[in-house]
């Protein structure tokens, strides 16, 4: 195996990220707090392609996609925010942060 | 006209196609130990498959994917290794003590040890899936397997007091060897809602292209195929606790089982026996593995099914034989195919909350199911019960083991 | 569109409506000072294993390597070539042309030489 490529990386180039390495990443606030999972990315059309609109946060993280838990048992989602694009900064995309403050996020 | 057409052969399908090693073993056993009194097992057993068997059909109807598909899509791959590695590794398993359960009707037949059939019928059950298409296995199966009818006919002819039939269908307590007792339910319910089916009778449908308006034709066949297949294995289980129980009899093995025909077929009760148990057996055996290779390849996207030339889905081909290749190997190991039988079927119970929990998910999500989805009640009774049973059976399956 | 719920694990088909595996894998392009950018779909057993957890990603790269198996893996459809998005994703593609075929040529060619393979 070829020791520098690990097939992900090698592919990539510069400014692109897969999408898995964000999904289910905990998300910090401005003061470091943990806000809630990456879980969704809202994407709206733009011309021929999609681009990324919004960011689903969920408290329950990954659960949430299992719909088990907390769909089943409380059938409601357990909360969240939804953060627009520029509401994330995902230039670290293993520590992405909020750009604001919680207060100013949409509430699920 | 056509449709009833369905609906009959459908049913007879699945009457055909219920008993396999895991019922037979399971049901000879419950008999020849406690009587009559686990046939409420085989009921509630048998009451679940019928819903579990329609939800399937539903699914593959109206979202026109079989359940690996759906699951993979709705939850994502990270949690669909955790029942996709369980249910491969248990159909292996399972395979084994099916392809196991073959070899030994075959031995009873010939007199010839049970290790020397398991080559030859690993290739027959290849051949099979190498050559025919998903109909013409289906209704062969299904067919053949009426011969297991025998089990049904020797409980009648025996003449059990319908009375303590009837009571049996109340789930009571057992007198003595309460581990014993509930280890058996255990395996009797992983025995009749073997995972291997909710995927092979979405996948199924999907290849005969079940439409939305057919749904009558899939829930009238699931309740009525199910439940009349569900008598099969009684019929095991009352012959045997009218046979082999006052005898004291223990289950140790198939040729002992057989013995529960003496009474009422005299010289022809073991080829009878080996021909239901290795028909039945037979069948399982090659939907175990094209279900293998249904699974891989809807997880992962391949091209699959049985109705396409073997060489325009080489993938699916591969994997199915892998699985069948590794399951050979392991019934040449030479393991005691009963035994092996019933630590499969009972460690089937322990992984179905897995395989059962997002299928019912599936099943309110109206992105896949539209407006057919189910009941609540339904819902809940399922769940209940798929939990209740793994609970349990994680309890009993160490006790039996150390006991045993 | 939501992307995890729509558009990932969906199924791939090409042009001509064969099966050409499930998008297993997204690649985003992230901009500064605009929303980032669906660049490409992903297709591939590593790129699926990497998912799952690194190093299994790692392992699986290594064994389609050691089958020779790792030209052009994986492969990866810009959003350009993406047709329609529906209860599928088909692509302006034929799959025998792109790498998602290689493991299924290599097997066929097995296939073929056992009889009866039609």
């Amino acid at each position: 195996m070829r020791a520098n490529a690990p097939i992900p990386a090698a592919a990539l180039e510069n400014g692109e990220l897969r999408l898995d390495r964000l999904l289910g990443r905990r998300v910090l606030g401005r003061n470091g707090e943990p806000v809630g999972r990456l879980e969704e990315f809202r994407a709206e059309k733009h011309g021929t392609g999609w681009v990324v609109t919004e960011y689903i946060l969920g408290a329950a993280g990954l659960m949430e996609r299992l719909g088990v838990g907390v769909r089943l048992l409380f059938g409601r989602r357990g909360g969240g925010y939804v953060a627009k694009w520029n509401q994330l900064d995902i230039s670290d995309p293993d520590r992405p942060r909020l750009t604001c403050s919680t207060a100013e996020l949409r509430r699920l | 006209m056509s449709a009833i057409l369905d609906l009959v052969l459908g049913v007879v399908t699945s009457i055909g196609g219920f008993v396999e090693a895991g019922s037979i073993s399971t049901a000879a056993q419950a008999g020849s130990e406690f009587g009559f009194q686990l046939l409420w097992a085989i009921a509630v057993a048998t009451v679940m498959l019928a819903m579990l068997v329609e939800m399937s059909g539903r699914l593959a109807a109206v979202s026109r994917r079989s359940l690996a598909a759906a699951v993979r899509e709705r939850f994502g791959i990270h949690f669909q290794m955790v029942p996709l590695t369980a249910e491969l590794i248990i159909d292996v398993l399972l395979l084994a003590a099916e392809i196991g359960g073959v070899a030994i009707a075959v031995k009873l037949l010939t007199a010839v040890g049970f290790q020397w059939w398991v080559l030859p019928i690993g290739l027959l059950v290849w051949l099979v899936l190498w050559t025919l298409g998903f109909g013409p296995i289906e209704y062969g199966i299904g067919l053949l397997g009426l011969v297991t009818l025998c089990f049904v006919y020797s409980a009648w002819r025996l003449q059990p007091a319908i009375g303590d039939i009837g009571a049996a269908f109340v789930p009571s307590l057992p007198t003595h060897d309460s581990t014993r007792y509930a280890y058996l339910a255990v395996s009797i319910v992983g025995a009749t809602v073997s995972p291997y089916l909710l995927n092979f009778y979405a996948a199924g449908s999907v290849e005969e292209k079940l439409t939305e308006k057919e749904l009558w034709v899939n829930r009238s066949t699931a309740y009525l195929g199910m439940c009349f297949g569900g008598v099969v294995s009684m019929g095991v289980l009352v012959t045997s606790a009218m046979v082999l129980g006052p005898r004291h009899i223990i289950v140790d093995s198939y040729e002992q089982a057989a013995l529960m025909f003496v009474p009422v077929f005299q010289q022809w009760a073991v080829p009878l026996f080996a021909a239901a148990l290795g028909v039945g057996c037979f069948g399982a055996a090659v939907e175990i593995t094209l279900n293998s290779g249904y699974v891989c390849s809807q997880v992962f996207g391949w091209s699959w099914g049985a109705n396409k030339p073997r060489r325009d889905a080489a993938r699916f081909t591969s994997a199915f034989t892998i699985v069948l290749i590794m399951s050979v190997a392991l019934a040449l190991l030479g393991f005691d195919p009963l035994r092996l039988t019933l630590l499969s079927v009972a460690l089937t119970v322990v992984i179905m909350p897995a395989v059962v929990l997002p299928f019912l998910v599936l099943m309110n999500d109206e992105k896949y199911v539209k407006q057919h989805t189910s009941t609540a009640i339904g819902n809940g009774l399922l769940a209940a019960l798929t939990v209740a049973g793994a609970i349990m059976a994680i309890v009993v399956i160490p006790l039996e083991l150390l006991g045993g | 569109m939501d992307l995890v719920r729509d558009l990932l694990d969906k199924r791939v088909v090409d042009r001509n409506g064969r099966e050409m595996g499930r998008v297993d894998s997204l690649i985003l392009e992230a901009r500064e000072g605009a929303p980032p950018r669906l660049a490409a779909i992903e297709l591939g057993p590593a790129v699926l294993a990497n998912r799952v957890h690194r190093l299994l990603g790692r392992w699986v790269a290594a064994l389609e390597h050691g089958f020779g198996v790792d030209e052009g893996r994986p492969l990866r459809i810009p959003v350009a070539a993406v047709l329609e998005i529906q209860d599928h994703v088909k692509v302006d593609l034929a799959f025998g042309e792109t790498s998602a075929a290689t493991v299924e040529q290599r097997l066929r060619r097995w296939i073929r030489s056992i009889p009866g393979s039609s």
